[in-house]
């Protein structure tokens, strides 16, 4: 039984990483699209004086992004989100991680 | 008209020209009234205007104050109430009013019609200068994609335009100059801190400088607050192959063999740990890797150094002491330009760990943070994306970890040659010469060459503009309307200052904001550039109530933010969130997660190493032409030792040939103990190919010339120290 558990524990464990691995998508995406879709998707309300709070990569860490990717579904603008496609997302996301806070080369501007 | 290039009228003609331009220009009022320094300055008449300008001589872009009179530039003083420079305006800024004055001005757009670098130009309008460069731009875009068209533009403040141009054109291909500067500094502090410190030396009482100058290639405020913090007990320890001006000011200076900065460095490490000297609260709580780093230091004893360095061993372990008893008002200065070695950046990085064991950051006397400033980015745009165009920049991928939004000229400039991953075929330049300023002109040469067109924007027909096709005429910073500018100064300021003209512009000269927004509306991309400087500026300055009225009072607007503890409660934006001795990324990604040293080869039949520096009238290679600084530097000299002279029968003096990996110079020595036996120096920016720069042509050597094209694999910095040179004396 210990076996089967430990077993079982071990295969969640590798489901676990893989996942991980395909939302960091680190560096995976097109980060120079993400920012094209993010300034026309994103930065419509995330700006300064804006509907909702000013955001840009360095308002986050690399951590911090991609617990927001893994699940959009908490935020306000979920209903946003589903109107991308995951090749989207994931360019997206590559920006905002690729350029975060702790990243090695944080983004310079909003 | 095909002609040769040259200038249409005397130097008196243009002084007359000049006062005529600006007498006829109906300029409006505003800024200062006479002060008394103006008229205890003594040469100007009653009536005299006066009017903040923001020096260009260099990067550090001081406020200073216009004196203009019918029209005319008479004299620039210092702001007294710039904090940043402490009030001053050195020989470089005082020599700006030859910037517009200059015989050798550009006064109107020039089309090559000879071959490339035969300087044969043709005089066209504007309208089709414009007409050309926005075909030209379209054209190559249309077929090598939009990343086919390369821009590099220098430290200026309207630089943000042109990359903001190449941004909604298309192309990810922008350089700056700070890869053949920086920008290995700035990644090795970056990955140990987080972020890119600001010394305070007003505070500090022991700095140790190594590979900087200050006291010559000024920094505001570090050189005149080192020179205060001297006065007020400080010690300075300089290590440098050639005796500078720095080092004539130093307590100390130890002549240090070339590219062992690092054993040094690992060696104060060693004796900081090794005696518990080090700040263990603070590297205890915020640092990261100190049980790494102290295995990794072990073996780098004092002894051990002193073999690599020339530097007695006793003196090593005197000065780890000495700066842990100053500490933390003490710092290894970060120093600005690292174009030395292929490992710049883990040199840069043992600067930065011995910082991190002193425990300095964020604290008076030692390295401080970015401060608030406010500023913000101007006018938003939202540049289409090219779907057709490649992933990447034409550089990506040779380098570990390039900046992608600086990239790097050497890299860059090798992709171009190869015509690999893709073609570039287009390049636009302004206010920047890579022509004197990267190693290897030849290649640079090459590159220019493969490319179909190059369009050059300055003020001077400088090298690089001289192997364009269409050459810009610039307005000078005295004639120009600018955005906004940041900047850090440590415990003298975080602040802004902007520029607006002090007399109307010569000649047919332009902003390249203009260029930019003309070019632009002729290629569909005019709605990027709807804006004024009036509304970039308003824009830029939203989030700062009273600073249009300060800036427009005083020249200058301060940010009271804060200096000292700014990361109290705040994540290091690092990997491990804390200050990184060990660098958990180097270590995933293959890289030497500490400053691994290795010894510098031995020179062989090419027996001198070449360095590169500054001193205190030249800026780079862009003010060597000035009429003003070219009476203190008319032409440059190959130091050599009097050892190595003797030996090869070189008198002060001689003539001599220095010869590089790719190129060779001929010049005169100057035979002096004020460079090592092993090393040799030439001032940067002469042996010019434009006959354009009557003040410097046929003066001196090239130094791009005769500079090995090496590069610092973690940043792609160019790593110009890596030339090893032979001399010999000319046949009389």
């Amino acid at each position: 039984m210990l076996k089967r558990i430990l077993m079982v524990l071990l295969v969640l464990s590798f489901i676990g990483v893989g996942l991980g691995v395909s939302l960091a998508a680190d560096g995976k995406g097109n980060s120079r699209k993400g920012k094209y879709l993010y300034r026309k998707n994103c930065r419509t309300c995330h700006v300064e004086n804006g509907k909702a709070k000013e955001l840009s990569p360095v308002s986050k860490t690399q951590a911090q992004w991609k617990t927001t990717f893994a699940d959009p579904k908490k935020l306000p603008c979920a209903g946003e989100w589903a109107k991308l496609s995951d090749k989207d997302l994931t360019d997206i996301y590559a920006y905002l991680w690729g350029h975060a806070k702790d990243s090695p080369s944080p983004a310079k501007c909003k | 008209m095909a002609d040769s290039y040259r200038p249409a009228l005397s130097r008196r003609g243009f002084l007359k020209l000049a006062g005529a331009a600006g007498a006829a220009a109906a300029l409006g009022g505003g800024g200062l009234s006479a002060s008394k320094p103006a008229q205890a300055a003594g040469g100007l008449r009653p009536g005299f205007e006066s009017k903040f300008t923001v020096c260009d001589m260099c990067f550090n872009k001081c406020s200073a104050i216009a004196r203009v009179q019918g029209g005319v530039v008479q004299k620039l003083d210092p702001n007294p109430k710039f904090l940043k420079s402490r009030g001053m305006l050195c020989a470089r800024g005082n020599a700006g009013v030859e910037q517009v004055y200059s015989r050798d001005r550009l006064k109107y757009p020039l089309l090559r019609v000879g071959e490339r670098g035969e300087g044969k130009f043709k005089r066209i309008s504007w309208d089709e200068a414009l007409d050309i460069a926005a075909e030209k731009m379209k054209s190559i875009g249309e077929r090598y994609t939009r990343c086919g068209f390369m821009f590099m533009a220098g430290s200026d403040m309207q630089s943000s335009f042109v990359h903001r141009f190449a941004e909604a054109y298309g192309s990810y291909n922008t350089l700056s100059h700070e890869s053949m500067c920086l920008i290995a500094g700035t990644r090795a502090f970056l990955d140990t801190f987080g972020e890119v410190p600001i010394p305070d030396m007003l505070y500090t009482k022991y700095v140790v400088m190594v590979g900087a100058n200050r006291f010559e290639s000024l920094v505001t405020p570090d050189s005149i607050d080192l020179m205060t913090a001297m006065n007020n007990g400080a010690k300075l320890v300089v290590l440098d192959p050639r005796y500078t001006k720095t080092a004539a000011k130093a307590d100390e200076w130890f002549a240090i063999r070339p590219r062992t900065d690092m054993a040094f460095m690992l060696a104060l490490a060693h004796v900081l740990i090794k005696e518990k000297l080090y700040d263990r609260k603070f590297v205890g709580e915020k640092t990261y890797g100190i049980e790494q780093l102290a295995k990794h230091v072990e073996p780098c004893t004092p002894q051990w150094a002193s073999e690599q360095c020339d530097i007695p061993a006793e003196d090593i372990a005197r000065i780890a002491r000495e700066l842990a008893k100053a500490a933390p008002a003490a710092m290894v200065y970060p120093g600005r330009r690292s174009s030395n070695y292929t490992d710049s950046t883990q040199i840069r990085r043992s600067y930065a760990i011995v910082n991190a064991l002193l425990g300095n950051w964020d604290r008076p006397g030692g390295l401080t943070a970015a401060r608030k400033v406010g500023l913000s980015g101007g006018v938003p745009f939202e540049p289409p994306f090219y779907e057709n165009n490649p992933e990447d920049r034409i550089d990506a991928g040779r380098a570990k970890l390039m900046f992608p939004e600086e990239g790097s000229f050497k890299l860059a400039r090798d992709a171009v040659i190869a015509g690999k991953p893709y073609p570039v075929k287009g390049w636009f330049t302004y206010h920047t010469n890579p022509m004197q300023t990267a190693a290897n002109r030849q290649k640079t040469i090459k590159m220019i060459n493969d490319m179909e067109f190059m369009i050059s924007m300055d003020i001077q027909m400088s090298d690089t503009a001289w192997m364009a096709d269409l050459v810009l005429p610039s307005q000078t910073y005295l004639e120009r309307q600018d955005p906004c500018t940041a900047q850090q100064g440590s415990s003298a300021c975080a602040c802004v200052v902007m520029r607006d003209p002090v007399v109307a512009p010569l000649y047919e000269s332009k902003p390249v904001f203009w260029v930019m927004q003309q070019i632009a509306r002729r290629i569909g991309l005019g709605e990027h550039f709807d804006f004024t400087i009036e509304q970039f500026r308003e824009k830029q300055l939203s989030g700062l109530q009273g600073a249009m009225d300060a800036l427009k009072r005083d020249g200058v607007y301060y940010n009271p933010s804060k200096l000292y503890g700014v990361y109290e409660g705040k994540i290091y934006k690092t990997k491990s969130h804390k200050i990184e001795l060990f660098n958990s990324r180097y270590a995933e990604m293959g890289l030497d997660p500490m400053p691994v040293y290795t010894p510098p080869k031995a020179g062989g039949y090419d027996r001198f190493r070449l360095v590169v520096g500054r001193n205190a009238v030249i800026t780079q290679s862009s003010s060597q032409n000035n009429s003003l600084l070219v009476k203190f530097q008319p032409t440059n000299h190959l130091w050599i030792h009097p050892d190595p002279a003797k030996e090869m029968g070189i008198k002060d003096g001689d003539w001599v040939w220095v010869k590089g990996p790719h190129g060779k110079q001929r010049l005169q020595a100057k035979v002096t103990h004020q460079t090592r036996p092993d090393t040799v120096y030439m001032a940067t920016g002469f042996g010019v190919l434009s006959t354009g720069l009557k003040n410097i042509y046929g003066e001196g050597a090239c130094i791009a010339e005769v500079l090995n094209d090496d590069f610092d694999g973690i940043s792609g910095n160019m790593a110009m120290h890596e030339t090893w040179v032979s001399v010999g004396r000319e046949a009389a």
